[in-house]
Order: structure tokens, then sequence, then C-alpha cells
């Protein structure tokens, strides 16, 4: 069952006041959290999290169209690696 | 950089008419029939490839010189490379995977920081693994304008700026 629209979005405490505390020091700095089931909220947008994925902080950089969704989505517990072939990275 | 790249394995015959089991690698699996002529491990090379239909994670394709089950079946698990040169060339700040794997990895203030291990996307962007020495941990580092300024691909190197708290 959804979650009900009053409550709000979950998001835990210290992860607001961590994002909170980094914005306001303007720093370029890793976010380090635990908080895998936080969702992520408009004001975390330009922030990098380090989310914990159980064996070490993977960076997860905010942007618009990852609003809604939870931490714990860019940050996969299991390790996959695959082949590079033609793969291609995009410098953002 | 790596003259072949891996693109695919063979996984053995389809059917009795010489038709191969073929898992591809690439971002878009269809395009491994682009990059011929393609090699196998033991050195022999296919001019062409076919795809001709379609297997759960993979395809069925047929390659030139390959007309009997036997033949196929004598290139099971061999894997598929094809030449570097073969691929497309990429607009800036777009760069493939194997081009960045082994790069040189250096602060701002010409330190090295390590080497290129590997790049992956979990969905929020690319990430830099970066291998540090005399460590058997890794680093990730985000793929942005702001964490990694240069890439110089001719100079092997590139050149990170790392948000606070990764090294």
């Amino acid at each position: 069952m959804a979650r009900s629209v009053w409550k709000g979005p979950f998001v835990d405490a210290y992860v607001l006041k961590k994002a909170e505390a980094a914005r306001e020091s303007g720093r370029n700095e890793v976010i380090k959290i635990w908080s895998r089931r936080s969702t992520i909220l408009p004001q975390f947008v330009g922030l990098t999290f380090g989310v914990y994925n159980g064996k070490k902080h993977i960076p997860v950089l905010v942007s618009e169209e990852m609003i809604g969704q939870k931490f714990g989505e860019y940050s996969p517990t299991r390790t996959y690696y695959g082949h590079a072939a033609d793969k291609k990275a995009k410098r953002k | 950089m790596n003259e072949r790249i891996i693109v695919g394995s063979i996984g053995g015959a389809f059917g009795v008419h010489g038709e191969i089991r073929l898992k591809s690698f690439c971002a878009e699996p269809e395009a491994i029939a682009d990059y011929t002529p393609l090699y196998t491990d033991d050195g022999r090379s296919f001019a062409q490839l076919i795809l001709t239909g379609g297997l759960k994670g993979g395809f069925t394709a047929r390659l030139d010189g390959v007309i009997s089950k036997e033949d196929a079946d004598a290139l099971r698990n061999n894997k598929l490379f094809a030449d570097r040169s073969q691929m497309p060339s990429l607009p800036d700040d777009e760069y493939y995977y194997t081009d960045l794997i082994g790069l040189d990895v250096l602060d701002t203030g010409g330190e090295k920081l390590g080497t290129v291990k590997n790049v992956m996307d979990h969905g929020a962007g690319d990430l830099l693994e970066i291998q540090t020495p005399n460590s058997s941990e890794t680093v990730l580092v985000p793929f942005t304008q702001v964490a990694v300024p240069t890439v110089d691909l001719k100079a092997r190197r590139i050149i990170v700026d790392p948000p606070e708290g990764l090294f």
C-alpha cells in the first residue's frame, strides 16, 4: 500500500540536518549517510551524498529527475562488473 | 589504448544448420553486428555476423564460414573481440569505458592518486573506480566536470578534484 499523502515523504531527520549544514557551508563535500530509506527531496539537488551499501559509501550526485526516489536505489548492495565493451560514460 | 575489445561470447550451436548462440556485451546488444570483423581468443576472424533471431539474454546468429553444427560447437565458450577502431568517435565529454580504464589519476597538484580500475553507472551518473596505490581499497569519484576537470586520453591521465571526504 502506498504511503499516505498527508504524512509527506519520509526522510531521516539526520539526513535533513546534514544536508542543510552542507548547503549552508557551501563546501564541495560528500555527505555520508546510512539512511537508504530516505526519500530524495528537492532541496537535495546538487549535493553529493555518500550512500552506504553495507560496505562503503557510494557517491550519489542528486539531480532533479531523482526527486521522489529513495537513496538506496542508487547504491547497489551487490557487485556486478560486466564487460566494458562499447559502453560510454558522459561527463556531466 | 586496447587494440581489441571484448564485445560478446559464443554459447554454442543453435540448431543443426550452423547457427550460433551469441551473447552481446554491448550497450545496445544489436550493435555487435556493426563491429565486424570479429576475432576469437584463438585468433580466428569473421568478416560478417548476421543476427538471425533473439533468445533469452542473447541472439541467434550466423558467422561467415560456420556452416555446420560441428563448426558452431567448436566455437563454444569463445569470446568475441572487435577492433577499437571500429567504434564510432564520440562527442566531447563522452568517452568509452575501455578508454578510461587504466588511465593514471592525478590530483590538481600533480600527485598520483591511483589508476582507473573500472567505470560504473548505478543510475546517478557515471562513477570512476580508482585503485589507490599500496592498498586494496578502491575509491569512487563521480565523473563530473567539477570532480574530473581534465581527461587527457593522449597523455593517458585524468586530473581529479574530488569532493572532500573521498580520499
